[in-house]
């Protein structure tokens, strides 16, 4: 049976009729056509569908839609700002932080949920804050340069 | 992946979800966290026909310290759980063992409860929180009850948990002076990794430089449930803490584990490694044991 849920997804509230057994990240991609959160493992294993659920980056492949009801939500789409793109988005084009893209999404959602807490992170801290997003093919020496760019650009 | 159809129930209060448990337990699974509960039904190792959600009930997701204990709701995050200040002064070894539960985004949903209930032996909680001599509240329809955190595991997936049953809450009893805890876990990555071998270290001394007047030690994914390694215990009441005695330990520890051989290590390392860990987390226990002075909580 389907039930009524709210959802406030980059600042605009949706009204959706859902069947409980619909996780979130499909909720996004299919009915709000946010596609920019990707659809990986769907184990919770590789990150690649971060999302921020009440100010925390979460696998939205692991949550209810029902059980997101009442929620703020960010995705990539909620980044960019009036004068274009995140300062994470652009520093991941400018260090070349992206070859697929597929991961990207994750990653920069992960990397701002940091910087929000931490805005002059250590390298160590900005690893820890990306371990639960996996990359196949940039690898992660070029992410971690991208974020530490805009970290140092925060304290200067 | 798809999940399977269910209906689903979002109680407010535990009593609510307790009675409604009452009615449909047999035929439900709980949701708390559903980093575990989600995986396994697009899986389809569990097809309930009803999920009760636990993330509507506030009561659930509080921690209170009182009379000198700390009570943890049972669906506090291992994220929130990890920014409480107790946790972080006063019980180091739960710190570490929550930092490395699954990654940064699984923690934000995981539960305490959760990874209790599921009871895989190689768990991230369970070893330190058994080592602190934790205690674990349950509810269900028709009344309450209390059980050692110990006494609650039976094997992989296997706990004393009843039909109908709720784990709601988690208690810690205020550490003794001179007291202090390790965790030490050992995997082939440091994120989204399954332990090969995890351990906890509990010690309260008589002073700052002993003898040991109470031990602990636990041993997780060697064995069908994290077991304490009583033998190790033996070895350290009454002694002077140093090296020479966790050496000791170590080796009484690894006669302890009842290791098995499979695709993430042989049973022989992980005996090994017992050895190497137990002698970590007694150093890291002891380290803060010798600082630990008598403050009451206030």
């Amino acid at each position: 049976m389907k039930t009524m849920i709210t959802l406030t997804v980059n600042g605009l509230k949706h009204e959706l009729a859902v069947e409980p057994n619909r996780t979130l990240l499909d909720v996004l991609r299919y009915d709000l056509e946010l596609t920019g959160t990707k659809k990986g493992c769907d184990m919770g294993e590789c990150g690649s569908c971060t999302v921020i659920l009440n100010g925390k980056p979460v696998n939205s492949c692991l949550v209810l839609a029902v059980q997101a009801k009442g929620s703020e939500i960010t995705t990539i789409e909620g980044l960019k700002t009036a004068d274009g793109l995140h300062p994470l988005q652009q520093a991941f084009v400018d260090k070349g932080a992206i070859q697929c893209g597929f991961c990207s999404p994750g990653m920069i959602l992960s990397a701002s949920s940091l910087l929000q807490r931490n805005p002059s992170p250590t390298e160590e801290e900005i690893r820890t804050a990306l371990s639960g997003n996996l990359c196949r093919c940039t690898g992660y020496q070029k992410i971690i340069e991208a974020v530490r760019s805009v970290a140092e650009r925060d304290e200067g | 992946m798809l999940l399977p159809k269910f209906d689903y129930h979002e109680p407010s209060s535990v009593d609510e979800a307790a009675r409604l448990m009452g009615e449909i337990g047999g035929e439900a699974s709980v949701l708390a966290g559903g980093t575990d509960l989600l995986v396994n039904m697009k899986m389809g190792k569990t097809v309930p026909k009803h999920v009760v959600s636990l993330s509507r009930i506030i009561e659930l997701k509080e921690a209170t310290r009182e009379q000198g204990s700390l009570t943890i709701g049972a669906c506090v995050t291992v994220a929130d759980l990890r920014e409480l200040e107790e946790v972080r002064a006063e019980y180091k070894g739960l710190f570490e063992g929550a930092g490395s539960l699954g990654s940064p985004l699984i923690r934000n949903l995981a539960t305490v409860g959760g990874n209790l209930v599921t009871a895989r032996p190689a768990a991230d909680l369970p070893p330190s929180l058994i080592a602190y001599g934790a205690t674990i509240g349950l509810k269900k329809e028709t009344g309450e009850r209390t059980l050692l955190l110990e006494e609650f595991f039976r094997g992989p997936g296997e706990t004393m948990i009843e039909p109908g049953e709720i784990l709601c809450t988690v208690v810690l009893r205020e550490p003794p002076p001179y007291s202090g805890g390790g965790y030490v876990k050992l995997g082939v990555r440091r994120a989204l990794e399954i332990s090969l071998v995890n351990v906890a270290a509990f010690l309260a001394l008589d002073g700052p430089s002993g003898p040991v007047r109470e031990a602990r030690v636990v041993l997780g994914a060697v064995a069908p449930k994290p077991i304490r390694a009583l033998s190790a215990e033996h070895v350290l009441i009454g002694e002077r803490p140093d090296e020479a005695l966790f050496e000791k330990a170590g080796e009484a520890a690894a006669n302890d584990a009842k290791p098995i051989d499979d695709f993430r290590a042989s049973a022989e390392y992980r005996r090994e490694m017992v050895k190497v860990l137990t002698r970590r987390a007694l150093r890291q226990a002891y380290e803060e044991a010798k600082l630990r002075e008598w403050r009451r909580w206030k």
